[in-house]
């Protein structure tokens, strides 16, 4: 009697769980999930290490024309530039499977980080398993978040209001990044805390 | 060898004459991976006639464009217009199709498609320039994005003047643009969120029994995956995910669509859209009540109702206001009763409509029956009335038992008054439906409750005397009418053979009077006797014979559906529509006796006939306007498109075997001749 009751909860919790598993996102309002990957350069990550700053999280392929648009135009590292260079972390991820499209060895990393001028405050974190990128709910490259010192995800979405692949739209689009952050550094609202990520689906 | 190259030349030359320019050939096209662009667009414009053109977009297999809101990733394509010499609205996007895509949904359309572009030319303008630059994404898993510019220059002069094969791609895809919120088979009635979800809820207007296909408007808003659907009570939940941390809204767009067309719901409004609903639903109630009253002036009711308040008139007035109360329980019991019954056989996924106790023979027998006896007794032959009356006049079951008849009386009667609103119940919330219900049970007791409740008016009512006799004699008359249109309704319902059931039963309770009266002594038993025997073998042979009647298959029936139907006569099928009402006899009666037969389907099917039952119970607007082009604005109307024919041929509005069976007689044989080459 006591075991079948006890079944039925766990198999009760597991049902609960499994929606709750599948639906993982970083939502804006709520806690960032914890991650702990390493870079190309063999370094390791995690969330914690970056708790008390202001970090961005990048999702990135390389053969995707959307993030081709924002690296081909240079508008991507100039970000990465200007905020590392406010005192905030940047973190890339590649969330590629292996034999997919954007998937990177350690070493092509090493060369694609350098042929991009990436400015981010590491190499590109290899995540070919795709946890990371389950756990943050990252739909498509470019998606980008934007995590509180506090640990909390303020922002989640597009990286701008444009989602045409034609590079010459940029000057003309209102950056929802470079916005929150700048709303954030000077104690301000964030006026969009979320909106649709769009841009290639991440080839989990 | 020489004499081909001159061919090949000369034929070049003759396509640079046909074609014009090149230039502008190539201008009218735009190319890039998986993906060509051309104009669908007249060689000429009209003056002043507005034009619809597209952009259609000829996309490789298993590749796909997208949406308005392209869902979880993609992109729509981009217009970017420069036009001179007319004015152009807003790009029109016929409704798209989930695409799964791995772990995400995209909203978008798989194999070619045409994005529209209403235009009309600016009054005095002699040429249109029309400059398009594109954007567009392709995605099959990967995605590449095209750019493209496509320029258009065409004359306006007198008429538009088109390619057909364009002009069918431009009507295919307009047709699937959504339409009007108007115009929509459902209606949003609340739109709410619960946590992470947003909750859209539907109502098919009339008896949509299936239900839409639902895709958002804004992207930001909501996940592009499909919904979970779950059907409750006449109404469709829709649970969409939010897009996580998505900034509240005030309302949300969506697109609905059957599968064959859309409607746009532009902007639903977050909370329970009540106002209209409730306005609609006093307005059937009140409907409902008015119709109630008229029925107690039925030749069916009427009769049944005077006598029992003549019975009345020297009773005291706390006896005589019980007796009303009784009645009026009984009708509300019985309303009640039925429409308990409407809704559980509904929720049986059996769409009916009111009259359907005449649906039923040995209902439909009772009934006659029953006023045939009450008819001989009003003109004298026997004392039924009293025995009536002291079962219905005086004991409490009595004044029950006469409401309960007057509801099953007053049942066929509600039909052309109660259409509407029953209509509406067929299809409400349980709760509206009931109250519709009993609304009309209230009507119906109502007046002969004032009656009852209030002296001064029954004190108005003449004093009993002779001329009661004389009424009662003349009331009787309605009654026998009553029982020949039972007798044809049954006949309808049983071929011959219900007319001969039903006449020698008629005999046969005349005969069992005659007896008792006769036979001095025991006369009475033997009388009911034999009527009771006359009554067994009535319903037996009725049971027998109903054995053989046909099952009703309503599953190869198609909804009503302009595009589907254009559609099947393009393919050179034959198109029979029954245009039909839930609350309309004879079409029911058309259907069991005729339409519905195995033999009759077999005919229809071997045919390849496209059918259509068009139901025209809640007064469907769309259904109304097809029923005014073939000139009529009432059911039954039976429309036969023979395969290739222009013009519907309309039927006789009672039906008959071989009427089907004839269509088929010098065409039968075509279709196979056709098959074999």
């Amino acid at each position: 009697m006591k075991i079948k009751h006890s079944l039925s909860r766990w198999v009760a919790s597991l049902l609960i769980a499994a929606p709750m598993v599948a639906f993982a996102a970083a939502v804006p309002g709520e806690k960032a999930p914890a991650f702990s990957e390493v870079d190309a350069a063999g370094k390791t990550h995690s969330l914690d290490d970056y708790a008390g700053k202001w970090l961005v999280i990048e999702w990135f392929n390389k053969d995707c024309p959307y993030v081709k648009k924002h690296y081909g135009s240079g508008n991507m590292q100039s970000l990465q530039e200007k905020y590392t260079g406010e005192g905030i972390e940047w973190l890339t991820v590649i969330s590629s499977a292996k034999g997919k499209q954007g998937y990177l060895e350690p070493a092509e990393a090493m060369d694609v980080a350098k042929n991009h001028n990436l400015n981010a405050s590491a190499p590109f974190l290899l995540d070919a398993d795709g946890s990371m990128g389950r756990a943050f709910g990252a739909k498509t490259t470019p998606h980008m978040f934007i995590i509180n010192p506090e640990g909390k995800v303020v922002y989640a979405g597009a990286i701008d209001d444009n989602d045409s692949a034609n590079p010459a739209v940029i000057p003309k689009s209102t950056n929802y990044v470079a916005t929150a952050l700048d709303a954030s550094m000077s104690g301000e609202a964030i006026p969009v805390a979320s909106s649709r990520a769009y841009g290639c689906s991440v080839k989990y | 060898m020489i004499a081909r190259r001159l061919a090949a030349l000369l034929l070049t030359l003759v396509s640079f004459l046909l074609c014009g320019p090149v230039t502008v050939f190539a201008q009218e096209t735009a190319t890039g991976d998986h993906v060509r662009v051309r104009w669908l667009a007249p060689e000429t414009f009209a003056a002043g006639e507005p034009a619809t053109i597209g952009f259609y977009f000829e996309v490789d297999p298993e590749w796909h464009v997208y949406w308005r809101n392209a869902g979880d990733s993609g992109a729509a394509p981009r217009f970017d217009l420069n036009i001179a010499g007319a004015e152009t609205g807003e790009i029109l996007w016929p409704f798209p199709k989930r695409l799964p895509i791995e772990h995400l949904t995209n909203l978008g359309y798989e194999g070619n498609v045409a994005y529209l572009l209403p235009l009309t030319p600016d009054t005095g303008a002699r040429e249109i320039v029309l400059e398009a630059n594109l954007e567009w994404l392709v995605c099959k898993v990967d995605c590449i994005p095209g750019f493209g510019t496509l320029r258009l220059e065409r004359s306006v002069v007198g008429r538009e003047v088109w390619d057909p094969a364009d002009r069918d791609l431009v009507a295919r895809f307009l047709a699937r643009v959504p339409g009007a919120e108007s115009s929509s088979p459902w209606r949003a009635t609340e739109l709410a969120e619960e946590g992470e979800q947003v909750v859209l809820t539907l109502q098919g207007r009339g008896e949509r029994q299936d239900f839409p296909q639902v895709f958002p408007l804004d992207g930001g808003l909501l996940t592009a995956a499909a919904p979970e659907v779950e059907r409750l009570d006449g109404e469709v939940v829709y649970r969409f995910q939010r897009v996580p941390g998505a900034s509240p809204v005030r309302a949300a767009g969506f697109v609905v669509s059957d599968g064959a067309r859309a409607w746009s719901l532009e902007n639903v409004p977050f909370g329970q859209l009540t106002e209209s609903p409730a306005q609609s639903l006093w307005l059937l109630v009140l409907a409902a009540f008015a119709g109630g009253v008229i029925l107690n002036l039925m030749p069916c009711v009427f009769p049944v109702l005077s006598i029992k308040v003549f019975g009345l008139i020297n009773s005291g007035a706390g006896h005589r206001l019980r007796e009303a109360l009784l009645y009026g329980a009984g009708v509300l019991a019985t309303f009640a009763a039925l429409g308990a019954l409407l809704l559980l056989l509904r929720a049986g996924g059996a769409a009916i409509g009111w009259g359907f106790q005449l649906q039923s023979a040995p209902v439909v027998l009772a009934l006659i029956a029953l006023f045939w006896l009450m008819a001989l007794s009003f003109s004298g032959l026997f004392e039924f009335g009293q025995r009536l009356m002291n079962l219905a006049g005086s004991s409490r079951g009595g004044s029950f038992a006469t409401g309960v008849l007057a509801v099953f009386v007053a049942a066929p009667c509600t039909g052309p008054f109660m259409g509407a609103a029953l209509g509406a119940a067929a299809v409400l919330p349980a709760v509206s439906a009931m109250a519709i219900f009993l609304a009309l049970g209230a009507g119906l007791a109502a007046p002969f409750l004032l009656l009852c409740a209030s002296p001064p008016l029954l004190r108005r009512l003449p004093q009993p005397g002779p001329w009661m006799d004389k009424l009662r004699q003349f009331l009787a008359f309605p009654l026998y009418l009553t029982v020949i249109w039972l007798l044809w309704v049954l006949g309808r319902l049983l071929g011959e053979d219900g007319w001969l059931i039903g006449s020698l039963l008629l005999v046969a309770l005349v005969f069992a009077i005659w007896l008792g009266r006769t036979i001095s002594r025991g006369g009475r038993i033997v009388g009911y006797s034999f009527s009771a025997l006359a009554l067994v073998v009535a319903f037996s042979a009725l049971q027998l014979r109903e054995g053989k009647a046909p099952v009703a298959g309503t599953g190869i029936w198609a909804p009503f559906d302009p595009v589907a139907i254009t559609d099947a006569r393009e393919q050179g099928r034959g198109v029979f529509i029954d245009y039909t009402a839930a609350w309309c006899i004879t079409c029911q009666v058309n259907k069991k006796l005729v339409l519905d037969l195995p033999e009759i389907q077999d005919v229809f099917q071997r045919n390849n006939v496209y059918l259509v039952r068009a139901d025209w119970t809640d007064h469907n607007p769309e259904i109304t306007r097809a029923l005014a082009e073939l000139g009529r604005n009432s059911v039954p109307v039976y429309a036969w498109y023979a395969p290739g024919a222009s013009r519907p041929e309309l039927l006789p509005q009672i039906l008959q075997e071989s009427m089907i069976t004839g269509l088929f007689e010098d065409s039968s044989r075509q279709p196979k001749e056709d098959d074999k080459p």
